[in-house]
């Protein structure tokens, strides 16, 4: 979230897309009802399903599945054909200015630049026109020029009318008109929107880009920054925002470091190739300049004295992988045969993954699984799963019990970051270790290995820090304490990631948390909230200074400087994020330096993160264009309205038929039917399948199909159906509903089918099953093929077809 | 009387505990109504009958608190906290005249006393000593009707003082269950004394009051169906149809009987009229099926 | 809120309106009370796989279905209506009228609480409750229902569910506050064109007034629960039916007498 979950109360309008914040965020939208109760907010939920969250909200449209980049088009459009957008934000901090170079182009669905028999760009034909006399790029403040951002844009976009967005998204004109009114008052400076999403517009193989058309629409409306505004991603498990953090993704290392490249040889090689780099003279370009301090700090912080100045602080020590290792692709290895084990820790593959069924294939390739949780798994059980013989499953299963996060204390840092400790809720039961105790463990055992046999490259293993009082078993207060890193010097710890430096003399485990371990001690324990409202909220606006710790420097509302207008005044007196008293900011942390007077004529551009100064409309960032573009998904049952030559993405990488599988994809004619995959209330993936309260509340695997579509099928609630697609099946039963209909995309009748994606052949409702749950894995479904840039699968648009059992 | 037109209510399944309950409740109270009216109104041909009457009902009622308590289930041996209140903090003793239940459990120690008089007393005067005088034992039945009344009526007012949809739908079954247990309890007096040739005189008069039960019984059923309907609960007791037409025929079968006993002879025993005359078993059997049958239509009508 | 003190008339106002079926509430409400809740069953009804407050269960949120066909819905909660139904501890309550052990008693909260060592199963409450409340438990041989977190009240914490409530949609406290902020409540809807919104058991209309009342988005029969028509106490049979029941025993015994009448000794 660049915001944070308590501010959302203060918005005046609330779109909700691709999430369900009433079901998989019960908590959270305490907020959202605050809102609609305190000050009248209105909802508009955006699903192809009416869920508990439509039964709250006051507009409900029912979009189809993997459309939602025409939506936000609808809304773009309808802002700048009737400028309604906020006027001196857009000019000012956003790159509407900025002019693109002469060759950058757009016909037939593909933007210029692409390679047909690679299915990627060459985006360098997406850079901005380089002025000839600053060197930076030109700007034109009028945003007349035809090929200023701006005017780009306006031309992008005018495609997306009413009558397309509605041919597309299958929400009718009108409720889109509705719903675009709303929209359109909200570039007005003292109202402001939020718009909240979670994985129903991650996991499409247009993931990056839906998310970049809301994160446009909410720069045209000037509500980046502002409380109340803000492109809030709901994130997932309680602590996934810190899994991502501390480098969770392959391409990542932690605080967003991009992972080194084969070829890079020194530091300066990989900043180069990984640092935003400043294209305005006013631009700060704080992440570029501090890019070497932050990747020298963290080397020095793993290495330590074996990182130095003159073996390039041991930056030959990062694995610099050739391969996309995402998800996708590593049980892409393992299909190949390419992968010898594998350590699943807290992740059960066999249910979450595409194709499931290729999957657990994958997982037959391998030697060896180890299985880390505390719970049998549908991947610690694949190997005599039902319909399985085992003696014919290969791979060694070993299963090390670990505790379960709510036997350990610790960190979770939560969708608005803030990073809040817990403590240990109970004993850990059994045999059961702490996760960085095996790991630790196994760490010993593998140095101890390499110190005794040696090895191909032993000194990445021998020279890491393992400074705890027992190596053996690390406490994660030392971990934190790690992590927000420390100045060698003077054995403090750092106070700001501003102070790391890259000359070898400070250290850090993750840039972004520092600040969050004080030689005063953990702030992430603090807990100075609502019991005093007045003294721990002086602002009135909930940033609870000193409630747990929130990244970066416990800001509250990422972009804040764009709260306020160029002088520094907020745009609504009566929602401020920042505000420049004359001398200095104040409010929340400023995203800004304490003391720059913003009509200092040197001041900063707002944006200081990146290397425009601004908020991006256009992007050359992603690998699939630059503005948001409407594709179908992989499987979809008509072409796409706008561009039927180059329907799907063109750029999403199809694994099967790279790596020389057959094609696994479904057409329209053999699979009629959308269907979309998403969670209930009542589980938590596939670990509530334990808890007997839990499943007493939703018992049975179920589909959920439209009453219309039923009744044509002579399907009741309570009769077992099979549902099947390219890849697989599932069998379970039909709960009929109204809250799924038909809809009109392309001028054609269509139906989703929804599928809760809990259950699978463990615990509680398997075990009392006939079938122990053989067919009930949602991910039987899915096609294994995501997002052409993150490589998210397609869990949430595929084609399936319905028969009564 | 306000008649609710939709319920949201629990059954609190009373099942075949409660059934045999409201049956023997019947059939005690109903008997012993029936011994006292012969008394009453017969003269001393009728005293074997009215005897075997007291006889029953001693039985029908001891086996009561039986049911009752096992209706408890796992609580039954608190069965005595409905008298005595062992709220902590309280004391005394449990009296709801506004809970039938409560007034029911009373009633029902109270009928247990004149019961067991009466039946010992019937037993003395069989073996030729009465203890006490027949006037004084008169008025004493007189009292012990009443109570008898209550215990074979209130039944059917316990299943009205609720929410349940049916139960408390309608006013009649606590008459309804008063008629239907004293129908049944002449019924099986006659079958008891069939054979006894010293109660003889009372078989036809037996089958005559029967028949006189009935009539009322038979009225009172066609009124519950009528408030039962304008409930618009109606529909619930379709299912328990086939029950009713049990009930109805126990009531057809004392009518027959009824007419096939009506010229009394002065002398004792009767002539046929119709000349259509069933077998005293065949009837009695079919009559107690009847009793049975229309408490569990009742009964699980609303469950 | 202020510190819970015996003596006060405590109760709940649950707003169906910011309800989100989420079912924490029951589930607190099971884990406090330590109930085990019934055998799994999926009973086809929306996300209901409860089905009805009973010895297991002393909350249960309703799902009721009335999505219209059309896409975009005025929503504000009336197009799948969800409701947390508990005990209403009511002021007159028809368990507690019926019960012939006492075992049901109004608490020091104002609160209608089943004493268990009391209660002997008759299930006479459980006929008598109108809104479905009570259930048996067979292994213990008494009616439980809702204690209104009798125990939790005594240590002065809020009520489990309402605790655990994530909208507030559960709100615990003393009933005059809660009746206050229900009818802020109510206006604010109103004045939002919201006009079916209503209160449930504010008033004295059902039962005497409920302590554990309701927005509803839609009339109470929608819900399932009497309205102020047919909200009636099981005493109000009484009379009729002693009455019914003393007509025909006057007839019965005029039958009697006459069917046993002397016809003269021979
Ligand atoms: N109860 C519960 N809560 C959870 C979890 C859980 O398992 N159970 N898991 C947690 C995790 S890890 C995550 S990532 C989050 C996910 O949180 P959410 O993203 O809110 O969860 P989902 O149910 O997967 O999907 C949200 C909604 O997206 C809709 N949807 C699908 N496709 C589209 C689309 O193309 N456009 C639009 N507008 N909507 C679409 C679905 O119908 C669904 O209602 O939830 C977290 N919270
Ligand atoms: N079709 C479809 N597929 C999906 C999705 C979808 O919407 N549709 N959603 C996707 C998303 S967003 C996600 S996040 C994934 C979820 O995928 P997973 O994260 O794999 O799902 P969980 O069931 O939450 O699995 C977590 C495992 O962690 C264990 N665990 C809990 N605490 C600890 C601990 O402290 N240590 C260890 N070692 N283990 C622990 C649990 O027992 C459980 O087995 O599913 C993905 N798959
Ligand atoms: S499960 Fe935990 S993290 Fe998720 S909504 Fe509930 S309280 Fe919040
Ligand atoms: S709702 Fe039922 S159980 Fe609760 S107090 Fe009222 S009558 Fe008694
Ligand atoms: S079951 Fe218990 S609480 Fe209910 S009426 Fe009988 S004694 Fe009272
Ligand atoms: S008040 Fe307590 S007992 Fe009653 S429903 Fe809530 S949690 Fe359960
Ligand atoms: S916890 Fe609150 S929001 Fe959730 S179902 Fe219960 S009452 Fe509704
Ligand atoms: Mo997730």
């Amino acid at each position: 979230m660049t915001n944070h979950w308590r501010d959302i109360r203060h918005a005046d309008l609330i779109l909700i897309n691709g999430a369900n914040p009433a079901e998989a965020h019960p908590v959270g939208f305490q907020w959202f009802m605050r809102a609609k109760l305190d000050r009248g907010a209105k909802l508009i939920h955006a699903d192809p399903r009416f869920t508990r969250t439509s039964a709250v909200a006051d507009m409900y449209l029912r979009i189809r599945t993997g459309s939602d980049v025409a939506y936000f088009g609808g809304l773009i459009n309808h802002v700048l054909q009737n400028n309604l957008f906020h006027d001196e934000y857009v000019r000012n901090y956003t790159n509407a200015s900025f002019v693109v170079k002469d060759g950058y182009a757009f016909s037939d669905g593909l933007f210029s630049g692409y390679d047909p028999d690679k299915r990627t760009y060459n985006i360098a034909t997406w850079a901005y026109e380089s002025n000839a006399r600053t060197g930076y790029a030109s700007r034109d403040l009028t945003l007349q020029h035809p090929r200023s951002v701006f005017q780009l844009m306006k031309a992008h976009y005018s495609r997306y009318t009413p009558e397309v967005v509605s041919s597309i998204t299958g929400i009718p004109v009108d409720d889109f008109k509705k719903v675009a009114d709303l929209v359109g008052q909200m570039g007005k400076p003292d109202k402001v929107m939020t718009i909240v999403y979670a994985v129903g517009l991650t996991h499409h193989t247009t993931g990056g880009q839906l998310i970049r058309s809301g994160a446009v629409l909410q720069l045209l409306l000037g509500n980046m920054g502002r409380p109340g505004g803000g492109m809030n991603a709901e994130r997932g498990h309680a602590n996934i925002q810190g899994n991502t953090d501390h480098a969770i993704s392959w391409e990542l290392l932690p605080g967003y470091l991009r992972i080194p490249a084969p070829g890079q040889k020194t530091i300066a090689d990989y900043v180069a190739a990984s640092a935003p780099k400043k294209s305005d003279p006013h631009s700060w370009n704080f992440f570029g300049t501090n890019y070497s301090k932050f990747m020298v700090s963290t080397l020095k912080g793993w290495y330590g004295d074996a990182a130095n100045k003159d073996n390039e602080f041991a930056f030959n020590f990062v694995p610099k992988p050739a391969q996309n290792s995402s998800w996708m692709s590593i049980f892409d290895q393992a299909l190949k045969g390419k992968m010898e084990g594998l350590i699943l820790s807290g992740m059960t593959a066999a249910s979450i993954g595409p194709d499931s069924n290729q999957v657990r294939q994958a997982l037959g390739n391998l030697k060896w699984l180890v299985v880390m949780d505390p719970l049998p798994t549908t991947s610690s059980e694949f190997w005599h799963a039902p319909g399985v013989d085992a003696s014919q499953v290969k791979t060694e299963v070993f299963m090390l019990p670990t505790t379960h996060w709510i036997e350990k204390d610790g960190s979770f840092t939560n969708s608005g970051r803030w990073a809040q400790w817990k403590d240990q809720v109970l004993p850990p039961e059994g045999q059961a270790r702490h996760d960085h105790w095996i790991l630790a463990d196994v760490f010993q055992r593998v140095k101890k290995l390499y110190q005794s046999q040696g090895g191909k490259f032993p000194d990445p293993i021998n020279s890491l820090t393992f400074a705890y009082k027992d190596p053996a078993k690390p406490e994660l207060d030392e971990i934190a304490k790690e992590i927000n890193g420390k100045d060698l010097a003077t054995g403090k710890q750092m106070t700001s990631f501003a102070n790391l430096k890259d000359d070898g003399t400070t250290t850090t485990g993750d840039w972004i948390y520092t600040g969050s371990y004080l030689d005063t001690g953990n702030l992430m324990k603090r807990r100075q909230g609502i019991q005093d409202p007045k003294a721990n909220d002086p602002t009135g606006m909930g940033f609870y200074p000193n409630w747990a710790w929130s990244w970066p420097l416990n800001r509250r509302v990422m972009y804040n400087r764009a709260s306020a207008d160029l002088d520094g005044k907020p745009w609504d007196p009566a929602r401020p994020g920042i505000a420049w008293d004359g001398s200095k900011w104040v409010g929340d942390v400023p995203d800004y330096p304490a003391t720059m007077n913003p009509r200092d004529p040197n001041a900063y551009l707002p944006f200081i993160m990146n290397g425009e100064g601004v908020g991006r409309l256009f992007s050359n960032g992603m690998v699939d264009g630059p503005f948001p573009e409407h594709y179908e998904p992989v499987e979809s049952p008509v072409a796409n309205p706008l561009h039927p030559n180059n329907s799907a993405s063109p750029v999403a990488f199809l694994y099967d038929k790279a790596a020389g599988r057959p094609n696994r994809f479904g057409t329209p004619q053999e699979f009629p039917y959308i269907a979309t995959s998403y969670r209930l209330t009542e589980h938590e993936h596939y670990v509530t399948q334990h808890v007997p309260h839990l499943v007493q509340l939703q018992p049975k695997p179920f589909v959920e199909i439209p009453y219309e579509l039923a009744s044509q099928k002579g399907i009741k609630s309570g009769d077992q159906v099979r549902v099947s697609s390219k890849r697989g099946k599932v069998e379970v039963l039909a709960l009929v509903t109204k809250r799924l209909g038909p809809m009109t995309v392309a001028g054609q009748k269509v139906y989703q089918i929804g599928i809760p994606i809990h259950w699978g052949y463990v615990g509680v409702s398997a075990d009392s099953d006939p079938s122990h749950g053989r067919y009930w894995l949602a991910n039987a479904l899915t096609p294994f093929v995501g997002d052409a840039n993150a490589r998210t699968p397609e869990f949430k648009a595929f084609l399936v077809n319905l028969e009564k059992m | 009387m306000v008649f609710l037109a939709e319920h949201f209510v629990r059954s609190p399944q009373w099942t075949w505990y409660i059934l045999f309950y409201f049956f023997f409740a019947g059939i005690a109270g109903g008997a012993y109504l029936v011994g006292t009216l012969l008394r009453l109104s017969g003269d001393a041909r009728d005293e074997p009958a009215a005897r075997v009457a007291f006889y029953v009902s001693l039985p029908a009622t001891l086996i009561c608190p039986i049911l009752l308590t096992a209706d408890l289930g796992a609580s039954w041996w608190k069965f005595w906290h409905m008298m005595v209140d062992v709220t902590p903090g309280d004391t005394g003793l449990n009296f709801k005249y506004w809970s039938p239940m409560s007034v029911g459990v009373w009633a029902l120690l109270l009928f247990g006393f004149f019961v067991t008089v009466s039946a010992v007393d019937a037993w003395m005067r069989n073996r030729g000593g009465g203890i006490i005088p027949m006037v004084v034992n008169r008025a004493f039945n007189i009292i012990g009707a009443i109570v008898a009344i209550f215990i074979a009526s209130y039944t059917g007012v316990l299943l009205s003082v609720s929410n349940q949809p049916v139960w408390s739908d309608t006013w009649v079954l606590g008459g309804l269950f008063l008629a239907s247990g004293l129908s049944g309890s002449a019924a099986l007096i006659a079958l008891l004394i069939r054979n006894r040739p010293e109660a003889g005189f009372s078989l036809g008069r037996l089958h005559q009051a029967d028949g006189y039960f009935s009539v009322l019984e038979l009225a009172l059923i066609i009124v519950f169906f009528i408030t039962v309907g304008a409930a618009g609960a109606l529909a619930r007791e379709l299912p328990w149809l086939p029950l009713w037409a049990i009930a109805v025929a126990g009531v057809a079968g004392s009518l027959v009987e009824a007419r096939g006993h009506m010229r009394m002879r002065a002398e004792g025993g009767s002539g046929t009229v119709a000349g259509v005359r069933l077998d005293t078993v065949v009837v009695s059997v079919l009559v107690l099926l009847g009793v049975l049958a229309l408490r569990a239509a009742v009964i699980f009508s609303a469950q | 809120m202020a510190a819970i003190k015996a003596g006060e008339e405590y109760g709940f106002f649950t707003d169906t309106s910011i309800c989100i079926g989420c079912k924490a509430c029951e589930v607190a409400c099971k884990e406090w009370n330590q109930l085990q809740g019934d055998s799994p069953a999926f009973l086809d009804d929306s996300y209901d796989n409860t089905g009805s407050l009973d010895a297991q269960n002393w909350r249960h949120v309703k799902f009721i279905e009335h999505v219209p066909d059309q896409s975009a819905t005025a929503g504000n909660g009336t197009a799948w209506l969800m409701m947390s139904d508990v005990c209403k501890h009511c002021k007159h309550a028809s368990c507690m009228e019926v019960c012939p052990t006492g075992a049901i008693i109004r608490t020091e909260f104002n609160t209608v609480f089943i004493q268990q060592d009391v209660c002997n199963g008759c299930r006479n409450c459980i006929a008598a409750c109108p809104y479905s409340v009570i259930g048996m438990n067979q292994e213990t041989g008494t009616a439980h229902k809702c204690t209104l977190c009798y125990d939790r009240l005594q240590g002065g914490l809020e009520p489990a569910c309402a605790k655990a409530c994530p909208t507030q949609s559960i709100q615990f406290g003393p009933l005059a506050e809660l009746q206050q902020a229900a009818d802020v409540r109510l206006a604010t809807l109103h004045s939002q064109g919201v006009t079916q919104a209503q209160l449930y058991g504010r008033d004295d209309k059902v039962y005497g007034g409920l302590n554990a009342f309701f927005l509803l988005m839609d009339k109470p029969e929608t819900y399932g629960l009497p309205n102020a028509d047919n909200a009636k106490l099981p005493s109000r049979n009484d009379l009729g039916g002693y009455l019914g029941a003393a007509v025909t025993a006057v007839l019965a015994v005029i039958g009697g007498l006459v069917a046993f009448r002397r016809r003269g000794m021979p």
